[in-house]
């Protein structure tokens, strides 16, 4: 009976050291789990629809491309779906230099790696007037933003 | 004349030296320098001819790493603004700044090399059967460990190969299943690349990786001690075992002597007769300085010659065309960009297939290689035995194929990754740093 008393203290002293030491490990891990990114929000603004030209522009800071028809502009990202090197746009189709991806102009692919088409971002129109790309939120292939005075 | 210089030498230095056999083991395993070797060594176990001593260019090219990689330390900053200008200050305002990253590159290609190449050569004299099993695994381990030391490196200068092997790199990680998306987190420290990011490679590149090469290194080098040194021996000990020996005749029964006329026949604990071992040192300790120093002069003749790769500053917004991986790493590559899969409207990324399945895949069987090998045990520790004809072959086939990809990334892969064969013109593509 004493002996039983005895071994469950000791169970619950070792125990209890060891918990702690595993904790603390739990404690080191969870560390590299940042809290606070100071990264770019995924919201920003670009420059004004006016700003671009017809066609397709490249926004290098940002990784997509602005694409305007007239007063029409959709945003598709530049990032390749594959393994998110820069896809290049060469006036017919998208290619990346990184594993060969070729993309259409609406971004769904046409040969190579890449598994999903380029992704469409939600566009507005900022009250300040700009544009403004928020590459959080996709959209579908087919969405417009109407903006621009007249014709470009 | 050398004969009384190396008398004078010894009645200078020495108050003692040895006069028998016991004695000069002693003489080795308990000097502080030579007690991590054994007192005596297999001579099969050093010919040049066997083993080519790759393994110790690998401990020789892992220690020149780790010294020029301290003093590499001395100039480097792990950050994001200064890193890329630390590389530069090396190359033009250090002394011998240059050929001191000069020499850790190469050796760490080197080391890449001659480590796959050593375990070609434990592969081709078949020695991982029995106890080396477990030698083999350490081995495959030591080599992929090899491979992320080399990654990890490449990523510290900050220049346009570095960012954008560390976002081709870790979305491959981002495919793994279930846990991938936050393995990626945890190595970028974030969703982008950024400050985090080269601070958590630089501590794995100077700290926990070399650390765990190190000690499991000596794990390495303790368990082919303990499985009585290189498997060339077994030969030897096939032989001694094989030959009946002539036993002495006796007039008595002895104990043991089950008919009249044998008596006890002694053997030593490892097969191996006294005239098959040699005193580890000088015998051993000499040749592992000799490689040691061949080494060296190889690495620091190419960082004379050939100055270590430095791309243009790393830029996200600029992908270089083509982007290509170092040789080591450019058939997975080749893998990861062919074998994106489509059945109907279902799409397995090569990403998947190419970066992660296919290469754990290889890593699988070639770890697992001892227990799948059912040739006869006296296979071990010769070079190509005809009765691992087909394993050997395997092997050849699939180390020649993975040069092949390697050949075709390297010379034939043009802008936007298409192939382009010698002599065709190659389109002039905007480059943009």
């Amino acid at each position: 009976m004493d002996g039983d008393r005895r071994k469950v203290l000791r169970l619950i002293g070792k125990g209890s050291v060891l918990a702690a030491f595993l904790a603390q490990i739990g404690a080191a891990g969870r560390a590299f789990f940042p809290n606070v990114l100071y990264e770019p929000p995924s919201r920003f603004k670009i420059k004004r629809p006016d700003d671009y030209p017809d066609g397709y522009t490249l926004d290098a800071a940002h990784r997509l491309y602005v694409v305007r028809q007239k007063d029409a502009f959709h945003v598709i990202s530049a990032v390749c779906t594959h393994l998110g090197c820069n896809v290049q746009w060469s006036d017919t189709e998208f290619d990346c230099p990184c594993h060969g991806s070729r993309f259409r102009p609406d971004g769904t692919v046409i040969s190579g790696p890449a598994p999903r088409p380029l992704e469409w971002f939600a566009t507005s129109v900022s009250p300040d007037g700009f544009l403004e790309v928020d590459s959080g939120t996709e959209v579908a292939r087919g969405f417009r933003l109407i903006a621009g005075k007249g014709n470009a | 004349m050398a004969d009384k210089l190396k008398a004078l030498w010894r009645k200078t230095f020495w108050a003692w030296s040895p006069e028998s056999e016991r004695e000069s083991s002693e003489a080795i395993v308990r000097n502080f320098w030579l007690h991590w070797f054994p007192a005596k060594v297999a001579r099969a176990s050093m010919d040049w001819n066997y083993s080519f001593w790759l393994g110790t260019a690998s401990a020789a090219l892992l220690l020149i790493l780790t010294v020029t990689g301290v003093m590499l330390m001395f100039f480097y900053v792990p950050s994001t603004e200064r890193a890329y200008g630390s590389i530069k200050d090396l190359e033009y305002a250090v002394s011998f700044g240059r050929l001191l990253r000069n020499q850790h590159r190469w050796a760490a290609e080197g080391m890449v090399a001659v480590v796959y190449i050593h375990m070609a050569r434990v592969f081709f004299t078949g020695a991982y059967r029995g106890t080396r099993a477990i030698n083999w695994v350490v081995g495959v381990v030591l080599f992929l460990s090899t491979l992320f030391l080399s990654f990890t490196g490449y990523l510290l200068p900050w220049d346009q190969l570095a960012f954008w092997a560390i976002t081709v790199g870790t979305s491959i990680a981002k495919q793994a299943p279930l846990v991938g998306p936050t393995v990626q987190f945890i190595l970028l420290g974030g969703h982008e690349i950024g400050q985090q990011t080269l601070l958590r490679f630089y501590v794995l590149h100077v700290f926990f990786l070399p650390v765990f090469v190190w000690v499991l290194f000596g794990y390495h080098m303790w368990r082919v001690r303990k499985d009585g040194g290189l498997a060339a021996i077994e030969r030897v000990r096939d032989a001694r075992t094989m030959i009946p020996k002539t036993t002495p005749a006796s007039k008595s029964y002895s104990l043991f002597g089950i008919t009249p006329g044998t008596s006890v026949q002694v053997m030593s604990s490892t097969g191996l007769e006294e005239s098959d071992q040699v005193f580890s040192s000088p015998n051993m300790s000499r040749r592992i300085a000799l490689v040691f120093l061949v080494v060296f002069n190889i690495t620091l003749l190419a960082a004379l010659l050939f100055n270590a790769p430095l791309e243009g500053l790393a830029n996200p917004s600029v992908t270089p065309n083509p982007a290509k991986a170092p040789w080591y790493f450019v058939w997975l590559q080749e893998l990861v960009a062919s074998t994106t899969v489509r059945i109907g409207g279902f799409t397995v990324s090569g990403a998947l297939l190419g970066g992660i399945l296919l290469p754990g895949f290889l890593l699988g069987v070639l770890t697992l290689w001892p227990w799948l090998d059912r040739s006869p045990l006296r296979t071990q520790g010769r070079w190509l035995a005809p009765e691992r004809k087909r394993q050997n072959v395997t092997f050849a086939v699939a180390t020649l194929l993975i040069i092949v990809l390697i050949m075709v990334g390297v010379y034939l892969r043009g802008p936007y990754w298409r192939i382009y064969w010698p002599g065709q013109a190659r389109p002039e593509t905007p480059r943009l740093y």
